[in-house]
Formats: structure tokens, C-alpha cells, sequence
């Protein structure tokens, strides 16, 4: 069950300068650091990123085009993905957007994918599919070769991803609406799972601010049943050897480092490794400790990383 | 359900695929109708074995549809225009006519910039911009020289790539 930490001086203070609960900022405390700078940070609107898609283009010329048209881009350390520094029309409007030379999608989002270490004709799960920015990015990594289920559950949503898809030219990829709870009726395995598990998005309170006050314990407790079974359900569907990258855009223990300690614990199979991005997962929550292995895990942090809050653990199945 | 395509179908697919000069780059790659919606997706062979036993909201990309003739969509269009060697079914017009094109509007003869004078009456041709980037598919209401005839429509647009940001919303 979610924690709750006794209220401080600090986070009584903190939750009604920024108008949060005060459980939440509570929370914060424990787990995200440089609390204040987090708070300030999520006052103000996020950095947006573009990924090139390089099935159609490539980042020179994208880079080329944008600018003629009045956009600053800034490279970062995903050759593929740019920050958008100003951006003179919306970034969803341009002609480039529409051919599918780019998608929006954050940094954090970008390094989930990359952590799969992608390469030509694997074979892809991609568990919580929709809209579709991963997948896209999986196909333009695997040159559009191989092969990428896409599980997406609600038809809304796949429909969206098929528009997604089709703009970004990706022919490698298959959606079946099905719940990647039940993954394993599929009787496959594949050389790479993606679990981007649904979550109470606490990483994301700079574009919903409404998650500052209608956001529970409860949502958490829920979120983390379900995480728990969608990892132990996407790690049975890796083939030995492979890989299962589990993300999430919330900083919440429950849904991040005690989901994956207890799939450490529960599979023998299982060891988490090393990724260049982000700072060290925790190893202790209130007075949980956890495998050692999950320092290799990451927490983006938005005034850390300059990204949505983010967690991602890779895990290779042996 | 995709299933493969009857003799009937494959002669019309190769045929409008020699015609739109993209016949190569669809080797080593499946083309599958989607049963119920005369739709053609092309995808990886590794695809196959899900196609067959699980039956997929989508499978690979939807190159066009068999109706008359085949009409390719957007998808193929863009498909074709970056892997073949452009030919008479291709128009390219001017940046004014491209903004218009992609709020799916008409295509007036003074915005063409390069059209074949040997393309017929009610040919399907896939639109370009100055870029050589599809950004259409159109139907010709002239031949030849009068398809650049001004205060005119005389390309009629079908579809265009506004179509994505329309239809995602």
C-alpha cells in the first residue's frame, strides 16, 4: 500500500505555496531531490522535443527545414531527438510534421526505446502501445524490418496509433487490441519487450496540473496492482537473452523500484542492468530496502534532466 | 482478417505498381488484402505468422485500395514517390497550391509547375511539391497542355496529407 509520511513544517508549507496535497508533496520529500526546484520547475511549461523520424528523413535536413521556418533546435543526447527552443507555429502544424519527418515526444520517453538496444529483424513486443510514439521509434530503430506487436486494448486509441503510424511510414508493426495482462495467450517470444506501463503520471504535472490535487493514494495503490501484473505477465514473453525495458512517467516507488524488486524476487532469472541516462534508482523506500540491483534503474527528474518525471528499469531475461 | 491476394488482384496490384514505377521496392515484402475493405497493406515477411493465427486491428501499412483500379493512399503515395523514378503520373505544383492541397482543396492549372503533356483525362496522378514530397492524390479533369490552364480547376484533389492531422483528432 502506498506510503504516507507524517506532515512536516516543510511539506504543509510547500503543498500550499504550489497547491498540492499535502500527502503528495510529503511524498516528494522522500523520494525527488531539491524538492522546492522541482515544484518551481513544474510551474512552468515543459521542454518540447521532437524525435526525427529517420525511416523519411534525416536530422540534418529536418534540422535544415525547421530552421528556414523561424524554430531553434537544440541536440541532445539522443542523436535522434531535438529540443524545440522556440518554435514560431505549433510544433503539431508544420508540413514536415504531417509528412512524418518528426513526432513529438519527450526526451525521457525517447530513452525508454533506446534502452531496448534495438537492432535490425529482432522481434518487438510493445505492450501499452498507444498513441504510438515508441513503436514509431522501435520501427525507425529496426530500419523497418522484423517484426512489432503493438498491444493496444481500446479501439480509440488503436485508431489514433494507426494514424501514427502511417504518417511515420512504419510497415513492421501489427496492433492487437488486447490487454497485455493476458500477453501470454499470444505463444510467442520475442528478442524485445517494451512495457510502458499505464501509471498515475505523477512525472507529468507540468502539462496537468489538475494531478496536483485529484490525485490519491488510492490511484497509486490501483496503478500498482496493475503494473505488478503487466510486468510478470510482458517478462514471461522475452526470450532468453532478451530484453524487458519497463517504464513508467511517474516517480511513485510503488509503481517503479518495488514493481521490478518484486519481479527480481519472484523470477530467479532476472538482473537489471546498467543505462547512461538519468540518476540511480533508489534501493530504500520508508523502511523497504531493495535488491542492490535496482541502483542500475533511472529516475528522470524534470529540473534534474530537463525532461518529464520518468523511471526505467532494463531488465535482461536470461 | 488479411488474407493474400487472388490472381485477379495481384495483376492489378503489379500492374498500378509498374504504373507508379515502384514495382522494386516491394520486393522481400508482402502485400496482403485486408478481406471486407479492399484495402492493400504491405508489411515484413515476419509479420506473417501473427496475420494468421491472431486477427490484427491493423498489420503493416495501408498502400491503397482496390476499387476500379487501385488508388493508392497517402501512405503509398509517399511510398512510392520516394522509392520510384518519377514518371507522367506525377504532378508537382507550386508552394501556394501545396498549403491549399493539404486542407484538401482543388488544384487550379497556373499553380502546376510540371505536368506530362502526355497524361490523359481522369488519370489518378500523386501530387507533389516542389520537394518532389507526395502531398496528394488527384484526379485530372484535363489532358495534356490544359491541365495548366489558368483560373481552372483542373486536377481534383482526392485525398492529402492534411488528412492525418484532420482525422488523428
Amino acid at each position: 500500500l502506498t506510503l504516507i509520511f507524517s506532515e512536516s513544517v516543510e511539506s504543509v508549507d510547500l503543498a500550499a505555496r504550489y497547491g498540492y496535497d499535502r500527502w503528495l508533496v510529503g511524498r516528494f520529500l522522500e523520494y525527488v531531490p531539491g524538492v522546492e526546484d522541482f515544484l518551481e520547475k513544474m510551474e512552468r511549461p515543459p521542454t518540447q522535443y521532437i524525435r526525427v523520424n529517420t525511416l523519411k528523413t534525416s536530422r540534418k535536413e529536418l534540422e535544415t527545414r525547421l530552421s528556414s521556418k523561424g524554430f531553434e533546435l537544440k541536440r541532445t543526447s539522443i542523436p535522434e531527438v531535438l529540443a524545440v527552443e522556440k518554435a514560431p507555429i505549433a510544433t503539431g502544424a508544420t508540413n514536415e510534421y504531417l509528412f512524418g519527418h518528426y513526432y513529438i515526444q519527450d526526451l525521457s520517453s525517447c530513452m525508454a526505446v533506446d534502452a531496448l538496444d534495438i537492432s535490425k529483424d529482432q522481434a518487438v513486443l510493445d505492450v501499452a502501445a498507444a498513441p504510438g510514439g515508441k513503436t514509431t521509434f522501435i520501427a525507425q530503430k529496426m530500419e523497418n524490418t522484423g517484426s512489432i506487436i503493438a498491444l493496444e486494448p481500446n479501439e480509440r486509441r488503436a485508431r489514433a496509433m494507426s494514424f501514427n503510424l502511417a504518417r511515420c511510414g512504419v510497415y513492421n508493426a501489427c496492433i492487437l487490441r488486447r490487454d497485455g495482462m493476458h500477453a501470454e495467450k499470444l505463444q510467442m517470444k520475442f528478442d524485445r519487450v517494451l512495457l510502458d506501463a499505464p501509471c498515475s503520471c505523477e512525472g507529468v504535472i507540468a502539462k496537468d496540473a489538475t494531478r496536483k490535487t485529484n490525485h490519491t493514494p488510492q490511484d497509486v495503490d490501483y496503478c500498482a496492482a496493475r503494473q505488478d501484473k503487466l510486468i510478470q505477465a510482458a517478462a514471461m514473453m522475452v526470450k532468453s537473452g532478451g530484453i524487458l525495458v519497463y517504464s513508467t512517467c511517474s516517480f511513485a516507488p510503488e509503481e517503479n523500484e518495488i514493481v521490478v524488486d518484486r519481479l527480481l524476487q519472484k523470477l530467479g532469472n532476472v538482473a537489471v542492468e546498467p543505462l547512461k541516462y538519468g540518476s540511480s534508482g533508489l534501493t530504500r523506500f520508508g523502511d523497504m530496502k531493495f535488491d542492490n540491483q535496482l541502483m542500475n534503474t533511472r529516475r528522470l527528474y524534470p529540473h534534474v534532466h530537463d525532461t518529464t518525471g520518468f523511471f526505467i528499469a532494463k531488465l535482461r531475461v536470461s | 482478417m488479411y488474407r493474400k491476394p487472388t490472381r485477379d488482384e495481384s495483376t492489378l496490384i503489379n500492374r498500378a505498381l509498374d504504373k507508379w514505377g515502384a514495382f522494386e521496392f516491394f520486393k522481400g515484402r508482402l502485400l496482403m488484402m485486408k478481406e471486407n475493405a479492399s484495402k492493400i497493406v504491405c508489411l515484413m515477411p515476419a509479420e506473417l505468422e501473427v496475420i494468421t493465427r491472431m486477427q490484427p486491428y491493423l498489420a503493416g501499412l495501408v498502400i491503397g485500395e482496390l476499387k476500379k483500379q487501385f488508388v493508392p493512399s497517402m501512405a503509398g503515395a509517399d511510398i512510392f514517390a520516394r522509392s520510384s523514378k518519377r514518371n507522367k503520373f506525377y504532378i508537382i505544383v507550386n508552394e501556394n497550391a501545396e498549403k491549399l492541397v493539404l486542407y484538401g482543396r482543388d488544384i487550379i492549372g497556373e499553380s502546376i509547375v510540371e505536368a506530362s503533356d502526355t497524361l490523359g483525362e481522369n488519370e489518378l496522378v500523386i501530387v507533389l511539391n516542389s520537394r518532389l514530397e507526395a502531398i496528394g492524390i488527384g484526379r485530372t479533369r484535363f489532358a495534356g497542355r490544359s491541365l495548366l490552364q489558368k483560373g481552372r480547376v483542373t486536377v481534383t484533389t482526392l485525398s492529402d496529407a492534411g488528412y492525418y492531422l484532420r482525422e488523428e483528432g
